[in-house]
């Protein structure tokens, strides 16, 4: 099958993702035990269509991520007190912020850049929400980042718009120095005992 | 009794003493490999399911990690099975086992 080696590249590293979820004395097995259902998916010769066959393998790979959470035993943290603090902080500023943008909205409704600002402030409210209900759904650092990277260009925008409006630059400081607290908290619980040495260890990953 | 559970176990019902793969087991109970690791890993864990590598028939080839219903789990499953349909045919059943029984 064309582009065989790179999809089960793509599977093999979503299935690592999932691995990294579980706690250490399991994760190499499981790896070795899914990773290894993925060859058998995508020349599954029951399925006639490829591209069928590739989309069933991610979907398989993918949904290892769903397993990894449901799995007894599985690696489950609680957030360290400095976390729930930067979460809640986040929470709060999330909150204001779709207030804010709700309000901005509601006065200019012609405004795209309010509509981004409620979006990335419901990411911001959900992502400490997810973290307290599911303390291991670590693929919200990505929804985080992104979420955060959009607040930082709706906030410079709006300084560029109207330079002499002190808010957005007191805002969009904020929000960096939040999210520089929450990376360097992260670094530090993943570096300080919790969870050390990681999947980084986990062979062919 | 879960629906995912018990479409599982009459996967490993269909034929007792084969030893099934993940994959093939996914096709059987028509189940998503997030929902089916963890019912086998609990079956597992409650000595219901016996696991065990294969030896690979290629080199480089990955070994699959095979399952099959251990002695007393074939017992323990038909007896389930079958409380569950009879559970099911009774008329007004809330469609859950009792506490204590699989699932």
């Amino acid at each position: 099958m064309r582009g065989e080696r790179t999809l089960l590249h793509i599977g093999e590293y979503l299935v690592g993702r999932s691995c990294r979820r579980l706690p250490p004395e399991i994760r190499d097995e499981r790896y070795q035990e899914w990773a290894a259902e993925l060859p058998a998916i995508l020349n599954d010769r029951a399925i006639r269509l490829a591209p069928y066959r590739a989309l069933r393998m991610l979907g398989y790979a993918g949904d290892t991520l769903r397993g990894s959470a449901l799995m007894p035993g599985r690696a489950r943290r609680r957030p360290a007190v400095p976390s729930i603090l930067v979460l809640g902080l986040l929470f709060a500023a999330g909150l204001v912020a779709m207030v804010w943008g709700i309000w901005n909205a509601v006065r200019a409704p012609g405004h795209e850049l309010n509509y981004v600002q409620v979006v990335w402030s419901l990411f911001l409210v959900a992502w400490p929400i997810s973290q307290y209900v599911r303390s291991g759904a670590r693929m919200t650092g990505l929804i985080v980042i992104s979420s955060g990277l959009a607040g930082e260009v709706v906030y410079i925008w709006n300084a560029v718009q109207a330079p002499g409006d002190w808010v957005n630059y007191f805002v969009a400081a904020g929000s960096f120095l939040l999210y520089l607290a929450w990376w360097l908290i992260r670094q530090w619980v993943r570096t300080g005992g919790h969870n050390a040495g990681g999947a980084g260890q986990m062979t062919a990953s | 009794m879960t629906v995912p559970l018990e479409r599982v176990l009459r996967a490993f019902l269909d034929d007792p003493t084969a030893p099934r793969y993940g994959y093939d087991l996914m096709k059987a109970a028509s189940l998503q490999s997030g929902t089916l690791y963890p019912l086998l890993a609990r079956l597992e864990h409650q000595k219901l399911v016996a696991s065990a590598w294969e030896t690979p028939q290629q080199e480089g080839q990955r070994p699959r990690k095979y399952y099959q219903l251990t002695s007393e789990g074939i017992q323990v499953v038909r007896l389930e099975l079958a409380r569950t349909a009879r559970h099911q045919r009774a008329p007004g059943h809330p469609g859950h086992l009792a506490p204590g029984s699989l699932g």
